[in-house]
């Protein structure tokens, strides 16, 4: 949950993005520490291949501002994607305060997409926690690709939102629909830690 | 040096575990990665990422035991030329902690880890059962937290 501090009145979240591998969960990252500025953000940190592909996790950290009179801060991860990475997905995951899924949207994928999907939900059950419970937002990434390598976005809902889950179009290496997943998430964690009489006392 | 804490029960045993193992700097974690004190940083981003990365360590390394039979492997300690770094989890009344200790040549990996464990004691001893509490934001947050991010993102 949350960690709440009530006497310096600060709240930070820890949100993991997840989907399979190369659907463009650190391009989210990179696009978010590209356009924030250098006194609200921290150094992004890449555990990384020496091919660029995501080994343990990317952080990036970002001062939001404040809401409600309270400092809030972010704690943005993305996982590996790749299958074999399992056991540090689950390490990153433990703690989450809401996840993004980012699904490829290329038809060629859709299996991927799938089977990340399933992992993240048996992954969540294996931290005891019930996923129905956790806030989460779906992003459809790779969406400006030309229409026949890709599923649109009422065929990926159709096959991937089993929950009716907030969902965002996304072209996530030219920054569209980066900000409004960001967004989103951020106000289904805020929302949950305002409603749930939850948040460590300070 | 700056110190700050999130939880006001840590503030006595982390300034007592500061002086007497001559750190110089200590972040006092949740295995999330969740910072409840900390010793040393001035900027809360530049804190998160050095808390993330010693939480990943104590994480992995605690998979590692587990597929190599171990239950623990206790503190990890790796030293540097100029900074000694020790990293240690303990377990109090809140739940598990992680400690990362950063250390020059004015002590030695032998205080810290003495020091280490007075300290984990105390933060045992200090400990509050976690408690709950009710809703804490206004109604209205969504508008301020789209303002904020707006600003954030230049827009």
């Amino acid at each position: 949950m949350p960690l709440v501090n009530f006497t310096t009145r600060e709240i930070t979240c820890k949100i993991v993005y997840y989907g399979p591998g190369r659907s463009g969960k650190t391009t989210n990252l990179q696009y978010i520490y590209s356009q924030v500025p250098d006194d609200r953000k921290g150094q992004m940190v890449s555990l990384a291949t020496q091919t660029d592909r995501t080994l343990f996790f990317d952080f990036l950290p970002l001062e939001l501002g404040s809401i409600s009179g309270f400092t809030t801060k972010f704690q943005l991860y993305t996982v590996p994607g790749q299958v074999y990475y399992n056991a540090t997905r689950k390490l990153v995951l433990q703690g989450a305060d809401g996840v993004v899924f980012v699904a490829d949207s290329q038809v060629r994928q859709l299996d991927e997409d799938l089977e990340s999907l399933q992992n993240l939900h048996q992954n969540i059950l294996e931290h005891g926690v019930d996923i129905r419970t956790l806030p989460m937002v779906l992003q459809w990434n790779k969406q400006d690709l030309p229409r026949d390598l890709i599923l649109a976005p009422e065929e990926l809902d159709d096959a991937l939102n089993f929950r009716g889950l907030p969902t965002f179009s996304a072209d996530a290496l030219h920054g569209a629909g980066v900000f409004e997943t960001l967004k989103a998430i951020s106000a289904e964690v805020l929302r949950k830690l305002s409603q749930g009489a939850s948040g460590r006392q300070g | 040096m700056t110190t700050t804490v999130v939880e006001q029960w840590t503030a006595e045993p982390l300034s007592r575990y500061v002086a007497q193992a001559s750190a110089r700097i200590v972040v006092v974690m949740t295995p999330a990665g969740q910072v409840l004190a900390q010793h040393g940083f001035m900027r809360a981003v530049d804190l998160m990422g050095v808390a993330a990365l010693g939480a990943a360590i104590m994480a992995s390394s605690g998979a590692l035991a587990d597929l190599v039979g171990e239950r623990t492997f206790g503190a990890l300690y790796h030293a540097g030329q100029r900074h000694g770094v020790h990293l240690a989890g303990c377990r109090t009344p809140r739940g598990p902690l992680v400690v990362l200790t950063v250390f020059g040549k004015e002590t030695s990996i032998g205080l810290v880890e003495f020091f280490f464990g007075e300290f984990a004691g105390a933060l045992s001893a200090a400990a509050p059962e976690a408690p709950v509490r009710g809703p804490i934001l206004a109604e209205n947050f969504e508008a301020e937290l789209g303002a904020s991010l707006a600003t954030l993102f230049g827009r």
